[in-house]
């Protein structure tokens, strides 16, 4: 979690002008992960069975939800517990926007869009300033709010309690009518391109001049402060990104399940994010996405056995201790062991 | 009435205090905050079912925080100590992964369904007192956990070790610089601090039930507690029980509908206008 703690903070911007070795390997790089990303957006559909990809395209939305939780994570040293009643809240505003006041699908999810915005700002605005342990309790005192808002009696007529809410789709949106959204060959497309989309979002805020002020504050706000840098606005601005991202999340899942349940919001969903994101790495952009197909693969595995949660709990326990920068964090050690091993081999 | 809702809110406050005071204790000197308290509590109401009904209920009452002070001794020497060198979020997350699989480990040796246990004869049956009938259990809880808690005063504030435990939890560096073993001290406060939750964890089980959830609620109460306590500040924490006790308790009996929500509130209310707590806790590192 501490991988940069140690790096010594630069406030300029990370793409500064790139001499000619470095351009072609920067243009290398960008050309194979096009190819990857064509590759994972064409080919599986058409190898993997239906099973695999339901369950690929939700590891792909449990890593998007855990990029949210582990970019606050690595950036600002803050911990939220509170994504779940995001994730599953905007499920809620979508539905209920359909279905009572027939809006379009696209009007329905920039209207949910909207209330998150708000939501996050104002809830922000109150809780940024605390301690970094009262920060990680109001995340969850404020999720656990929402979800049991959504089982209170008066609202009932809205939320249907704890039946749950079946999506009234009408209309098409990014040209998909309501059924193909739970085709997994026709979603898994979907869920991968807004993974890939968020994952280098995430890359290029981590890399700017907003990811360099949330680390620098995150080691010392108030060396930060002496300085002249405003450490609140960035901090806000860093929370209320987070929970965009868990809205669009939120969004895709209910798509794709046409179906909002209060398990949705519950605290599982919010642990299920932490600990993928523990899994592949949070320190990095490409390692909640990866942790969170691989939670859900083990997830599959151990669910058929009855130990969904023990799972959970080795899962933290043996990331922590023996693997603490994940497995993202674990590959990138190995490599650069074995790249320096071999450049002192060569005279 | 009043009386009543009183005394209920001390009947639940006594069982917090008993487990936010071991929280608050070895986050004073740890910096850590064990999720994994839960987990020690339920295990201290599932041995406490075991024993009581081989050898009664005061034999478990003895027994269970016996072993659960050696789980603490060796939480302290296996999980603590190793992972010293750590952020403490990363310990306190460890912490929780542990508490989960001790309370799956529980659900798979003893099953999903809820237990009860029999209060002992003695302390059945209720009795009469300034007009108010009041079950005798209960009154019992209250004297338990509000003697527990003037013990654990009485520890801190007139013996060298509480002055200890209180430089420690005050000021780290300072304490270490005057040639107090911290090492030591965490010991004897973790292995208290689970034997504590042994405690609670047998009272609990003729008060509440004994069933696989118990863990999961335990320990959100408790770090609503502490934190409205003022993290590592004992007297705060006694102070958030006896609040979040009387919240908890009105809060079923006047709002029903919203009786969960109260105690959320309650987090958000005092943290908005108090960001370190109501207790001295120190600021966190």
């Amino acid at each position: 979690m501490n991988g940069e703690a140690a790096a010594p903070v630069t406030l300029r911007s990370g793409l500064a002008a790139p001499h000619a070795a470095g351009s072609t390997l920067r243009l290398a790089a960008v050309a194979a992960a096009l190819a990857v990303f064509a590759a994972g957006a064409l080919a599986p559909q058409h190898l993997a069975s239906d099973f695999v990809l339901k369950l690929a395209s939700g590891g792909l939305l449990l890593g998007i939800l855990a990029l949210s939780v582990a970019f606050l994570m690595s950036q600002a040293g803050l911990v939220t517990i509170g994504v779940a009643s995001i994730y599953g809240g905007v499920g809620y505003l979508f539905a209920i926007a359909m279905s009572e006041w027939d809006l379009s699908p696209l009007a329905a999810v920039a209207f949910s869009l909207a209330i998150v915005i708000v939501y996050a700002a104002l809830l922000g605005a109150l809780i940024i300033r605390t301690t970094p342990l009262a920060f990680m309790m109001l995340t969850l005192a404020a999720g656990e709010m929402i979800s049991h808002a959504v089982l209170l009696e008066g609202l009932r007529d809205y939320t249907s309690g704890a039946d749950g809410l079946v999506v009234g789709f009408r209309g098409a949106l990014f040209g998909l009518e309501a059924g193909d959204f739970a085709v997994p060959a026709r979603f898994w497309p979907i869920a991968w391109t807004f993974a890939w989309g968020i994952g280098v979002a995430v890359w290029l805020v981590r890399r700017s001049r907003l990811g360099a002020i949330l680390r620098a504050t995150r080691q010392n706000e108030e060396r930060m402060r002496f300085s002249g840098f405003d450490t609140y606005a960035p901090r806000l601005a860093a929370f209320v990104l987070v929970n965009v991202i868990a809205g669009i999340c939120g969004i895709l899942h209910v798509l794709n399940t046409g179906f909002v349940s209060p398990e949705s919001l519950g605290l599982g969903v919010s642990t299920n994010a932490l600990v993928a994101a523990l899994i592949g790495g949070a320190a990095t952009s490409t390692g909640p996405l990866l942790g969170g197909v691989i939670f859900a693969f083990a997830q599959d595995q151990f669910g058929a056995r009855g130990f969904t949660q023990l799972l959970t709990g080795l899962a933290i326990v043996i990331f922590i201790v023996v693997f603490p920068r994940g497995v993202v964090g674990a590959l990138v050690d190995w490599a650069r062991r074995l790249f320096q091993r071999r450049a002192r081999d060569i005279p | 009435m009043i009386a009543l809702l009183i005394a209920n809110s001390l009947a639940l406050a006594s069982l917090l205090i008993m487990m936010a005071s071991g929280l608050a204790l070895i986050y004073g000197l740890r910096d850590v905050i064990n999720f994994g308290h839960g987990a020690l509590y339920m295990l201290g109401a599932y041995l406490g079912y075991s024993i009581s009904h081989v050898a009664g209920f005061w034999a478990a009452l003895i027994a269970a925080p016996i072993l659960l002070a050696l789980v603490g001794i060796a939480f302290e020497y296996l999980a603590l100590r190793p992972l010293q060198q750590r952020s403490h979020i990363e310990v306190a997350l460890v912490t929780l992964g542990l508490g989960i699989i001790l309370g799956q480990a529980l659900i798979f040796a003893y099953g999903g369904e809820a237990r009860t246990v029999e209060a002992p004869p003695s302390l059945a049956g209720s009795v009469t007192i300034f007009g108010l009938t009041y079950p005798v259990y209960r009154l019992f809880l209250i004297a338990a956990g509000l003697g527990s808690c003037g013990l654990l005063a009485l520890w801190l504030n007139c013996t060298t070790s509480g002055l200890h435990i209180r430089a420690v939890s005050q000021e780290p560096s300072v304490a270490r610089m005057m040639g107090i073993n911290a090492d030591r001290l965490s010991l004897a406060v973790t292995s208290l601090s689970a034997a504590f939750a042994g405690v609670a964890g047998v009272l609990a089980g003729p008060y509440l039930s004994v069933d696989p959830g118990m863990d999961v609620t335990m320990i959100v109460s408790c770090l609503i507690i502490v934190v409205i306590g003022g993290a590592g500040s004992i007297a705060g924490a006694i102070v958030a029980a006896l609040l979040y006790g009387f919240v908890q308790v009105a809060g079923s009996v006047f709002l029903p509908d919203l009786a969960a929500l109260a105690p959320y509130a309650l987090l958000m209310v005092v943290l908005l206008l108090a960001p370190r707590g109501v207790g001295r806790g120190r600021a966190p590192a």
